[in-house]
């Protein structure tokens, strides 16, 4: 095992996972864990099954063969109100927003699941001091906000409903550089300020290496790598796959070709 | 042609000499490869010699493509200085034009290496000045940016032909010039001097060296076998004396073309036989390539046969109850019609009717599905095949037949037939060639394709013959009564262990290998109280074990720590150690945790291990046994 398992503090268990779309396998036996207060990041290329991990952890899609765990709870049969309610919650790819509604009826939709009416309030003030912006535009309709706005809306409203862990699918997905480090600010502070466990997916390796605590890498529905952070930068092939450091220049001055993957 | 042939006979649709035993050797009339390479391309003409994948589609290129095209690239090298005798080195992938080059050089007298891709810059130095190469040809960008780091102590290459323009098209450089510019600097001389490359062609002789073969090298740097043409064109009449193949057969190429088996089996027996030959597109893609192909006759490692083993064995064990015993009726039928057939007894009615059965309702569609439904014949070699895997293969209706040869045999030493198969043996010595076993049990053998020598390298030679001229195959084995050969170990391998007892490693790890768990084991021991071993797992096959059963890992070296895959491991070991004495039994073993590549010392480019590296590399391991 990677992350050492039997560790008490660990909130996420997945072992063994599979998943399918129709016939087509899409996660082909992963195993990881994610502990209190961690960022995890997952990393991968198009079609690695980064995605169909989060939705099979959040409930939107069952798994084949598998167990996922919660606090030592199986939750891999549950839907995803229930898996909700236990303290999960998925921040999905491109936002997913409602667009007709506007920025507060939004934020309000993330507190759905709970019964403690009256700290609502207080939490929206919370979230609208991480976000200042949605504040200015609470009244306006969530379509018409801005990409990196929109995102800021869909964490917003994910953290509503007080998650012990939230999932994030590619936070910096269609945002400038500059938006992206922003975000990614957020999310750190909230990790360490709201004390939200967070494990997040991207395809911008170098945000999430620099915000992350621990990492896997997956290709082809399978994890080929896990390590800290920190060491993950460092390995050569994460250098080179996803974080475009050309290795050793040549004779010639450029490169096209890439080298052989190894993963060690 | 003045000169009087030996008696010749007609085999299988070839002309070849009546008497194996005696050279000159002739094909078709023809004693040398260009020669016959010649006549094939006139009289085939328009028809579909290789078939190469681009963007998806199967492309076809004629006999006459490749006559041309050898042509051009064999007088564009010579135009620029390549003298007969001279060495071309080639450093690519498969693909026509690494057959385009092997033939145009040959064609003009000169001798053809191949260098594995896998191979780092400073192995591509030394082939290249060890073969005293004067022109090397590379396949893309990446190839040629290990010449780069090393050109300067290359100083004997005139020119570096890139096969592949890709990403290169504002390169420029004096010593290198592009396939098609080579392509063109041929046509021209050809123009000019219409009658040169005939004339080259005529003066090619069986005793002249055709390739060099560079063997793999377990220990010490590589050694370049020398093969003629002559020892070709008796590999080529032997092998398919016993093993037919058709100029109707398609036939798939995926192992590196620098590697005797394949470049016997891809580019001298297609010639001979007029079969077509398809490039696989990637070794990632060969199962695919077999669907699309389905060849009449196919030569693989074992390895791949334990793949295509798995890929099966996998499905099977996701099918529903009624299928599963579909194919366990099957299996059984099939392997009573095996049993049959491998007894030389007619076919019981009951077994013929359960078999055909079967076959049509189950067994024809699973060769399908593994691209084997037109396949005559399908051979092994290079490393030993589990008996039950061949078993397997034989009752679902696809003949593997395994054979044994090396560089120094210019491929082949035996092989087994559909009319004389033992499984578990390597076959008896094909026609005209003699196998014997030495006192100390080394297998030596004379024939007209053992190698003329190694490359500038008398000493090892010498090492290499025995006193009265037979090859020395380094390998121990046994004939039985009717002439089969098997293949225990390698003589060099030979474990003394402190007690004084003489272990034969090859032995106990092959039957390891025989596990689909087991990928490969490398037996430790020399000058140790015990044996110990060092475990390569099947990733594929243990990662599906561990899937099913629920056993946690994240990458490679946690599917190695887990307790279970240990216990699996261990289960394996423990089995084999009962077919063995005490002082043969492995008392411990360790998994190598690291996915080892191609591009590994440890691994060969067939992926076996290699001791000497495995035991330096994995001192800790090995200590931590001891």
């Amino acid at each position: 095992m990677s992350q050492d398992a039997t560790q008490s503090n660990v909130v996420l268990q997945v072992d063994n996972l599979e998943s399918y779309y129709g016939p087509i396998m899409a996660i082909r036996g992963v195993s990881l864990s994610v502990q209190e207060g961690q960022i995890v990041t997952v990393l991968g290329a198009n079609g690695a099954g980064k995605t169909t991990l989060l939705k099979t952890i959040s409930g939107v899609m069952d798994p084949e063969k598998g167990t996922i765990k919660m606090d030592g709870d199986d939750i891999q049969s549950l839907e995803p109100d229930a898996i909700v309610r236990r303290g999960i919650v998925h921040v999905p790819e491109g936002r997913e927003i409602f667009p007709l509604m506007t920025v507060a009826e939004n934020i309000a939709m993330g507190a759905y699941t709970r019964k403690d009416r009256s700290n609502i309030s207080h939490d929206e003030e919370m979230v609208y001091s991480y976000f200042p912006i949605l504040k200015d535009r609470r009244l306006q309709r969530a379509g018409t906000l801005s990409g990196g706005q929109q995102q800021m809306l869909a964490i917003g409203r994910g953290l509503m409903s007080h998650p012990k862990l939230m999932l994030l699918d590619e936070p910096s997905l269609g945002l400038s550089p500059l938006l992206t480090q922003e975000i990614f600010e957020i999310i750190v502070r909230l990790n360490r300020e709201q004390k939200v466990t967070m494990m997040l997916v991207e395809q911008n390796a170098k945000v999430a290496l620099d915000a992350a605590d621990y990492g896997y890498v997956m290709e082809l529905g399978r994890i080929v790598m896990n390590d800290s952070a920190g060491v993950l930068a460092a390995s050569k092939d994460i250098q080179e796959f996803y974080l475009g450091v050309s290795q050793d220049e040549n004779q010639r001055g450029q490169r096209r070709w890439k080298q052989r993957k190894t993963w060690r | 042609m003045t000169q009087t042939l030996p008696p010749q006979e007609k085999v299988h649709g070839l002309m070849i000499n009546t008497d194996l035993s005696k050279g000159p050797f002739y094909i078709d009339g023809m004693d040398t490869t260009p020669k016959l390479f010649r006549k094939r391309c006139q009289n085939l003409g328009d028809r579909t010699a290789h078939r190469e994948k681009r963007f998806g589609i199967w492309r076809s290129h004629s006999w006459d493509d490749y006559f041309t095209r050898a042509k051009y690239l064999g007088l564009g090298l010579v135009s620029m200085g390549l003298k007969p005798g001279a060495v071309v080195s080639i450093l690519s992938e498969d693909s026509k034009e690494w057959m385009y080059t092997d033939m145009g050089v040959q064609c003009v007298g000169a001798i053809c290496a191949g260098v594995y891709t896998t191979d780092s810059a400073v192995q591509l130095e030394y082939l290249v000045n060890n073969s005293d190469s004067r022109f090397l040809l590379v396949e893309n960008d990446e190839q040629l940016d290990k010449f780069l780091q090393v050109r300067d102590h290359m100083p004997d290459l005139i020119k570096v032909i890139v096969i592949n323009r890709d990403g290169l098209h504002d390169f420029k450089d004096p010593q290198i010039i592009f396939l098609d510019d080579l392509y063109r600097i041929g046509a021209a001389y050809d123009a000019a001097n219409p009658s040169a490359f005939d004339t080259l062609i005529d003066a090619t002789k069986p005793e002249d060296t055709a390739i060099l073969v560079y063997t793999s090298g377990t220990t010490g740097k590589p050694k370049g076998a020398m093969i003629s043409h002559g020892n070709l064109i008796y590999s080529v009449s032997a092998g398919l004396h016993d093993g037919p193949v058709f100029d109707t057969d398609d036939q798939l190429c995926f192992l590196p073309l620098c590697h005797i088996l394949e470049r016997v089996f891809s580019v001298n027996g297609p010639i001979a036989a007029a079969s077509t030959i398809n490039f696989a597109e990637s070794p990632e893609t060969i199962f695919d390539n077999l669907q699309e192909v389905s060849p009449q006759t196919f030569v693989a490692v074992p390895r791949l046969w334990e793949k295509i083993y798995s890929q099966v064995a996998i499905r099977i064990g996701d099918a529903t109850g009624v299928q599963k015993w579909a194919y366990a009726q099957a299996l059984k039928s099939g392997a009573a019609r095996a049993k049959c057939l491998a007894d030389g007894k007619p076919l019981p009615i009951g077994t013929k009717l359960a078999y055909r059965f079967w076959d049509f309702a189950l067994l024809q569609n699973l060769r399908r599905m593994i691209g084997m439904d037109r396949l005559r014949r399908g051979g092994s070699g290079a490393a030993p095949i589990s008996p039950d895997l061949l078993q397997w293969y034989h009752s679902i209706g696809v003949p593997v037949l395994e054979g044994y040869g090396m560089t120094e045999s210019s491929g082949i030493i035996s092989i087994n037939s559909e009319i004389a198969n033992k499984i578990g043996t390597v076959g008896p010595a094909v026609p005209g060639s003699q196998i014997r076993v030495a006192v100390d049990g080394e297998v030596q053998y004379t024939a007209g394709n053992v190698f003329q020598g190694y490359w500038k390298d008398r000493e090892k030679t010498a090492e290499t013959f025995t006193q009265d001229g037979w090859l020395r195959t380094g390998d121990i084995g046994t004939l039985d009564n009717q002439g089969f050969l098997t293949i225990t170990g390698r003589l060099k391998d030979i474990i003394i262990t402190a007690g004084g007892k003489n272990v034969t490693p090859a032995e106990i790890e092959n039957k390891l290998k025989f596990s689909p768990y087991i990928s490969d084991a490398v037996v430790i021991g020399d000058k140790r109280k015990f044996l110990t071993c060092l475990v390569m797992i099947d990733q594929e096959n243990v990662e599906k074990f561990a899937q099913d059963r629920r056993v946690p890992f994240s990458n490679y070296a946690s599917l190695c720590a887990a307790q279970e895959v240990q216990d699996l491991i261990r289960e394996t070991v423990d089995d084999v150690n009962q077919d063995f004495a005490r002082v043969e039994q492995i008392k411990d073993f360790r998994l190598i945790n690291v996915l080892l590549t191609a591009d590994d010392d440890e691994l060969t480019p067939t992926m076996k291990l290699k001791r000497s590296f495995v035991e330096a590399k994995h001192n800790k391991l090995i200590s931590q046994m001891y």
